[in-house]
């Protein structure tokens, strides 16, 4: 009995003892992610919160602040350019996404093949994602030169295969100019894709395929059957990302066209750079939290939408 | 273990102290420099001359940002006469400039020292009490009002009648054109006689015509106008206001375009500025610009053409100064269709500035010191400046880089019918949709009424205080 109660002590004491390391333990880890919290506080939670605050105001980026309501949400949801710009972004990036992971698969399928193995990897995806590591106004700044109207070798190029008997003003023509901004997009990210892509097939058991293969699968079969049902996880993870970052389309469009306009006829004015014109140029700084916080929920929607119809298709 | 969770806290406190003293430290170190300077700074014996300039023996440093590089060599010609005084001029692009200034008055960071605005950007930051009311002591700028050109001394006002800025040039448009093509094809290069070849639209597009035929191109853009259009101010009484010269304007960009009586080239791009120096290729679809065989060939066979004239302000003699190379005392300048003016540099001292005294100096040295004024006129080869004294004593001075032209007088002249209650805060906006629609009309993409219809919708959609009536 006193055994049992010296046991039953001696637990009671180790089990405080334990407690308190553990307190101890965690206090101190505290303050290793202390440096984060303060940094995302000041640079994430207190923008975010001051932008809704604008959001209900007259404010012009300075002087006194007068609370207006909802007034500046309805002018953003009644202004047709608002939509117009919506519109441009989604046409621009339904585009780059078509192109950007139809390329990244087709090079996955073509590196992946069973029975050609291709060599050199490793180079190849140096090489296909380099575009990712240019800076973007050098970007723009050459496609803006090859594509140009007059004096573009893109043209001269055509020209000269007889593809084309007098140049096309690329970046002049409502027709082409966004479908070029699609293709910089695509250009630019493919590597990118490619590389995330290739992970994941790297992540699929070799067993499936040769099994397949020995089975009497053809290439589409496979590829239908086995690669992209796994795949799924990291399409979505692409895609859902792209669209995040393709909703936020700016620097290209802004260059490309040479203002927040958006020219030709406005139709390279994306959402961001319809923001940025009432926030940095006209000092509409209410008006523009407000569209800010309209494009934020409508990437919310977009993400949660992406979510369920990859979860839903899983399920089945 | 002890000492394992000793360190590893004194680590964790640091990275944490380390990030609030970034910031902390550097601002307490700016302020012990600060304060150290600014008991170093310019005071001693701060008496001014009656041309604006200061006897006394100035130190300390000052940091100026502006739009363009005039005030770095201003600050470089600043530094030379008072070696105790570091400038620093850091140039900002007119479309960041406002944005910039901003973020960082209203942080409220103690630097710049100097701030600048064109014309448009002033009522914004004005209103937003950037720059520092001149008209208190120890400025005074009411005493020198008499020393500049009226209108530049009211567009450095606030609305309540407060100096807030002064800029040392004037800015009346004018046509720069080369007197050897206008010889060769008009038989003569008097200014006068030139100046008749541009009088209206009309008139402009036989000229660009008759210069055609000779090989030649009136202008290297469509856009060379742009400074003399317009009657009237963009917006009246809060209401939008589109006057008949503003649609002749659109007519003349359309039938320049329409017609291939320019060069094709983009205001401020790469093939306008490589216009002013001579020869530019006549664009064609058969043309390889990049392969330099073809384009030999191509000159050879006189595929290449030459611009006849730019339409610029009269700071536009620095653009060419620094751009028109082997054409260089080839340019005359004569009137354009209208008056017309564009631009201009305003400088005053940002309200949040530590060294006020000695960026007023600055203020002053650039604006209201005859010595500068006039090494300035040589420097840039002939930009106009405000300062009267120094306008008068330059009234008939002959411009040897324009063929010994009375630049002065000519421009003088055309400063006359300067009228800047024609610029409003609404300008920039409202003038680049209207360049929009001219844009669309005349590559076809758009009819001119949808074209114009879209004009009123997106200054709508921007302003909607103002009233539109179609």
């Amino acid at each position: 009995m006193v055994l049992h109660f010296w046991a039953y002590q001696r637990g009671q004491v180790m089990n405080s003892v334990k407690k308190v390391k553990k307190r101890n333990i965690n206090n101190v880890a505290y303050l290793f992610v202390l440096p984060f919290v303060i940094v995302f506080l000041v640079f994430n939670v207190y923008p975010v919160l001051r932008t809704l605050q604008l959001s209900f105001t007259s404010y012009k980026g300075y002087g006194k602040i007068d609370y207006i309501g909802f007034a500046n949400y309805i002018r953003v949801l009644k202004d047709k350019f608002f939509w117009r710009a919506l519109g441009n972004t989604a046409n621009i990036w339904g585009v780059n996404i078509i192109v950007q992971l139809g390329l990244a698969l087709l090079l996955t399928i073509v590196f992946n093949d069973i029975k050609y193995r291709i060599k050199g990897l490793s180079i190849f995806r140096a090489i296909f994602y380099l575009p990712n590591l240019i800076a973007t106004t050098s970007v723009a700044f050459l496609f803006k030169t090859l594509m140009d109207w007059r004096f573009g070798t893109f043209n001269q190029l055509l020209i000269k295969l007889g593809l084309i008997d007098t140049p096309v003003d690329w970046l002049g023509s409502t027709k082409t100019a966004p479908y070029v901004i699609s293709m910089i997009g695509a250009w630019m990210w493919f590597g990118n894709s490619f590389i995330l892509l290739m992970a994941g097939v790297q992540g699929i058991s070799r067993d499936y395929f040769e099994a397949a293969t020995i089975d009497g699968a053809g290439r589409w079969k496979i590829f239908t059957k086995i690669t992209m049902p796994l795949l799924r996880p990291i399409l979505l993870y692409v895609t859902v990302t792209s669209a995040i970052g393709g909703i936020q389309m700016f620097d290209i469009p802004f260059l490309v066209s040479g203002g927040t306009m958006g020219n030709p006829s406005g139709k390279l004015q994306t959402a961001i750079m319809y923001l940025y014109k009432f926030g940095f140029e006209t000092y509409q700084v209410g008006y523009a939290s407000a569209v800010a916080y309209i494009i934020f929920l409508i990437i919310l929607v977009v993400s949660i939408l992406q979510f369920r119809l990859y979860t839903r298709k899983e399920d089945r | 273990m002890k000492l394992k969770k000793v360190v590893s806290l004194i680590l964790a406190l640091t990275l944490c102290l380390s990030l609030a003293a970034c910031g902390k430290n550097d601002t307490s170190t700016n302020a012990k420099n600060d304060t150290k300077k600014d008991t170093t700074q310019s005071t001693k014996g701060n008496e001014d001359n009656a041309d604006g300039t200061s006897s006394a023996e100035l130190s300390g440093r000052l940091v100026v940002w502006t739009l363009a590089n005039d005030l770095k060599d201003f600050a470089d010609r600043f530094m030379e006469k008072h070696p105790g005084v570091e400038v620093e001029t850091i140039v900002i692009a007119p479309a960041d400039y406002p944005t910039k200034v901003q973020s960082a008055l209203l942080g409220g960071a103690k630097e710049p020292d100097i701030i600048v605005g064109e014309p448009q950007m002033l009522p914004d930051m004005f209103d937003a009490g950037f720059f520092e009311d001149l008209n208190q002591a120890p400025y005074n700028a009411q005493d020198y009002a008499d020393k500049i050109v009226d209108y530049v001394w009211k567009v450095g006002q606030d609305e309540n009648g407060i100096q807030r800025a002064i800029s040392y040039q004037i800015t009346p448009a004018g046509i720069f054109y080369r007197r050897d093509i206008a010889k060769e094809v008009f038989g003569t290069e008097d200014p006068e006689e030139i100046g008749k070849l541009f009088k209206d639209y009309n008139t402009i597009i036989e000229t660009g015509k008759k210069l055609k035929e000779h090989g030649y191109r009136i202008f290297a853009s469509d856009g060379e106008m742009n400074y003399f259009s317009g009657d009237t101010p963009w917006v009246v009484d809060g209401k939008l206001n589109v006057d008949q010269a503003r649609y002749d304007y659109m007519d003349l960009c359309i039938e320049l375009y329409q017609k291939d009586l320019t060069a094709f080239a983009s205001q401020w791009s790469s093939p306008w500025y490589q216009a002013m120096a001579g020869e530019v290729p006549i664009l064609t679809a058969d043309t390889n610009v990049w392969d330099e065989e073809e384009l030999a060939k191509a000159s050879e066979n006189a595929e290449k053409t030459e611009v006849f004239a730019f339409g610029l302000p009269s700071w536009g003699v620095l653009i060419m100064r620094d751009n028109y190379g082997e054409t260089a005392g080839k340019w005359g300048i004569c009137a354009g269709p209208a008056y017309g003016f564009g631009g201009g540099t305003y400088i005053g001292i940002s309200s949040n500035s530590e060294r006020k005294e000695l960026a007023w100096e600055f203020v002053k040295f650039c604006t209201l010191n005859d010595e500068t004024l006039e090494w300035w006129i040589e420097f840039s080869e002939g930009d106009i400046v405000s300062y009267i004294p120094v306008l008068e004593k330059y009234a008939d001075y002959e411009n040897p880089m324009y063929g010994n032209q009375k630049t002065y007088a000519f421009w003088l002249k055309q400063a006359e019918g300067i009228d800047y209650s024609k610029v409003t805060r609404y300008d920039k906006v409202i003038g680049d949709a209207w360049g929009a629609a001219i844009t669309a009309i005349k590559t076809g993409q758009m009819s001119r009424e949808e074209a114009i219809n879209q004009f009123y919708d997106t200054v709508q959609s921007t302003y909607p205080e103002l009233i539109i009536e179609r």
